[in-house]
């Protein structure tokens, strides 16, 4: 049966599971829900190692302190590993890791601040150098960044993001999002960017359903299947100064900050500007007006 | 009597000791892996040199000027000098507009005594990897006229505002140049219109390149072989620290939403209009509703970032701007420590990447958060990624802004 795939091929996807979680409304206030996030995401990881035999997978957890290797585990722990219930070995030793390190995850952070923002950009980074490091070892991959996450807006971490989103274009590498909480345009502009999916469920009790339809097919078959229309997003650039979207601004040629108004110093790197002419014809007759 | 340490030794009276020694073969007898390692040692160093807060000239204006004349059809560099040039310029553009996406370059070729211009100036990548396949059939001949081909670059930059950093870079494969006038008056007027050139030279280290290249602050290079060729070409894909001369000023740039055209999607009625891009090539001309829309002057245009032809606004988008951001807050090099095999370290904190005692020679540590990386994940950050990952996994160091 030929599909027009290569059989040779690889796919390698990085799950990366936000656990701070406490930004959806509909999982604060239900616990058992929450703790059902962690067994979608683990049935579908053994699902993508299901798919081919050469698949392969990583998982990186980050919360609002720090971010967090959870598989695969370098010094794995090989002694105890027989069949349990059928289940195949692989399945079991994925499974096993992935609970016992998030719950040493969640111990750690028991009592600390959940009020901030999470760490999803450093946790992106890191799977991202995996990506690079499973590039140049493996012949064919395809890869792709499946981000689970509760997190909203982030301010402070927008740098970090574009970066994110530009090396994963270069790399191609495809970030699709799977959005539990509140709308974050950051993170559609990062799938537009990169070209991957941007998702959020109507009803998190059917996560895995979602996870399986949306976020299980390769980048090659996707666009056999009829998955959510690609959001609109608006590229529109936010001013400095009210973060209000503008249509026409004036942008700083030293730091390319972006503001609304003509001022003759700049906010951000306070260099000063000359007052706003018509563009001299000749440079010479601008050196004349300033003798 | 020359006293025995003169300074200004030449290379045949010792000046340089043993030269060869610092070429090792490795198991294979392969000279590649000591080469490789020169170039990345090199690398390092600059990355070491380079300040961090020199003012950048974000928004350039390069001319590239290749040389078609009889000497590049020499084939010291395979398949011939013409070609080997024609593909490295094509990685170097798409670099160049990678890093530097406000940008506009345009192409000139000088054969026969005269320069001619291929591509003109504009900020899209298409244009100009078309121009050059064109130029990659183009029969060399004739001699180089350094002066023609400095004149008509200069004609065109002149003209720019001076908040943009204006440039040239000549790629030149012969030893000799035919030129109609004074070339050193040409020099000094690229001095006085603050033109950076630089030059690469295919042949050999000529005086008139150095002194124009050192006047106007350029830089000058010699190739060795082609892989050398490539990492002096990438250089110039970094902003050029800005010219004292060159006036920070206001720019008014205008962000397009894209209308997508399909029914239903925009609340007004979809307009239908030709896009101002093609306008000269007829049969690309398309009569659309989607699109970038000028917010002036509402003339259409397929792709961004362009200058509107109809009201001379700058059109961009966020990401684009988002893409420069990186030269200004660059990553702080990593600390370099031995390895000591012993040791029972952690794995490399981004790749998870055992290390070795064979292919880890150094690791290296973050300044700020301490965390520590192979090799290939320092070069990945620095290059590609331009965000440390373990600094950007705490809330304490994850901000490099404020």
């Amino acid at each position: 049966m030929d599909t027009g795939e290569d059989l040779t091929e690889s796919s390698l996807l990085v799950v990366v599971l936000d656990v701070g979680l406490s930004r959806a409304t509909t999982l604060r206030n239900d616990p058992v829900l929450a703790g059902q996030v962690l067994e979608a995401v683990i049935a579908f990881s053994n699902a993508h190692m299901m798919m081919r035999l050469k698949n392969l997978l990583a998982l990186v957890a980050c919360d609002t302190e720090t971010t967090e290797w959870i598989y695969p585990e370098r010094k794995a722990d090989m002694s105890d590993l027989r069949q349990q219930d059928g289940q195949h070995e692989l399945f079991n030793e994925l499974e096993r890791t992935v609970r016992r390190k998030i719950a040493q995850l969640l111990k750690r952070s028991a009592g600390s601040n959940s009020k901030g923002e999470s760490m999803l950009s450093g946790a992106l980074g890191r799977a991202l150098c995996y990506v690079h490091r499973m590039q140049q070892e493996e012949r064919q991959l395809n890869a792709r960044v499946l981000v689970v996450t509760a997190n909203g807006q982030s301010v402070s971490q927008y740098m970090n993001f574009m970066n994110v989103f530009f090396t994963a274009q270069k790399q191609n590498v495809l970030i699709d999002v799977c959005c539990l909480g509140p709308e974050s345009s950051l993170l559609q502009q990062g799938c537009d960017i990169t070209g991957g999916q941007y998702f959020r469920p109507p009803q998190p009790q059917g996560l895995l359903q979602y996870l399986l339809w949306v976020f299980l097919p390769e980048p090659l078959l996707r666009n056999k299947l009829a998955l959510p229309p690609r959001v609109k997003v608006d590229y529109r650039a936010a001013c400095f100064c009210h973060r209000e979207l503008v249509d026409i601004g004036f942008v700083c040629s030293v730091c390319l900050s972006i503001v609304c108004k003509f001022s003759p110093i700049c906010t951000t790197c306070h260099t000063l500007f000359k007052n706003p002419g018509t563009l001299p014809i000749k440079p010479k007759r601008k050196k004349a007006k300033m003798v | 009597m020359a006293a025995e340490d003169d300074g200004k030794e030449y290379r045949w009276e010792t000046g340089y000791e043993k030269t060869w020694e610092a070429i090792k073969e490795d198991d294979d007898g392969l000279l590649d892996g000591s080469v490789a390692e020169i170039i990345q040692k090199a690398k390092r160093k600059r990355m070491l040199e380079r300040k961090s807060n020199a003012r950048l000239g974000m928004m350039r204006h390069i001319f590239v000027v290749i040389d078609l004349s009889e000497c590049m059809a020499d084939q010291d560099l395979k398949p011939t000098r013409q070609i080997c040039t024609i593909k490295l310029l094509n990685a170097f553009i798409e670099e160049f507009f990678d890093h530097n996406p406000i940008s506009q370059m345009g192409i000139i070729v000088m054969k026969n005594k005269r320069a001619e211009k291929v591509s003109d100036l504009t900020g899209t990548a298409k244009k100009h990897i078309k121009a050059l396949h064109q130029i990659e059939s183009m029969p060399c001949g004739g001699e180089p006229s350094l002066q023609n081909a400095l004149e008509m670059a200069m004609r065109s930059l002149k003209m720019l505002p001076s908040h943009a950093s204006r440039e040239i870079l000549i790629i030149l494969g012969s030893l000799t140049t035919c030129d109609p006038g004074d070339i050193n008056q040409t020099i000094n007027e690229l001095k006085e219109h603050v033109i950076q050139c630089s030059l690469i030279s295919l042949a050999g280290e000529v005086h008139i390149c150095k002194a124009l290249a050192k006047t106007t602050g350029g830089q000058f290079g010699v190739v060795l072989d082609d892989a050398h060729f490539k990492d002096l070409l990438l250089l110039h894909v970094e902003p050029p620290p800005a010219a004292a001369k060159l006036e920070p000023a206001l720019i008014k740039m205008g962000f397009p939403h894209h209308v997508t055209g399909a029914v239903g999607q925009s609340k007004d009625a979809p307009m239908l209009a030709i896009c101002m891009c093609h306008l000269d090539v007829p049969s690309e001309c398309k009569l659309s509703a989607g699109g970038y829309f000028c917010p002036q002057c509402n003339s259409k245009y397929c792709e961004l970032p362009v200058e509107c032809k109809a009201c001379g606004l700058t059109l961009a988008s966020a990401p684009h701007l988002a893409r420069s951001y990186h030269h200004l807050f660059p990553v702080a090099p990593f600390a370099e420590l031995p390895f000591n095999a012993g040791d029972d370290n952690d794995p490399c904190y981004s790749c998870q990447r055992s290390y070795s005692a064979s292919k880890d020679k150094n690791i290296y540590k973050c300044g700020r958060c301490l965390q520590i990386f192979c090799v290939d994940c320092d070069i990945f950050v620095h290059e590609t990624l331009h965000m440390c990952p373990g600094c950007a996994s705490h809330p304490s160091t994850t901000s490099q802004l404020k």
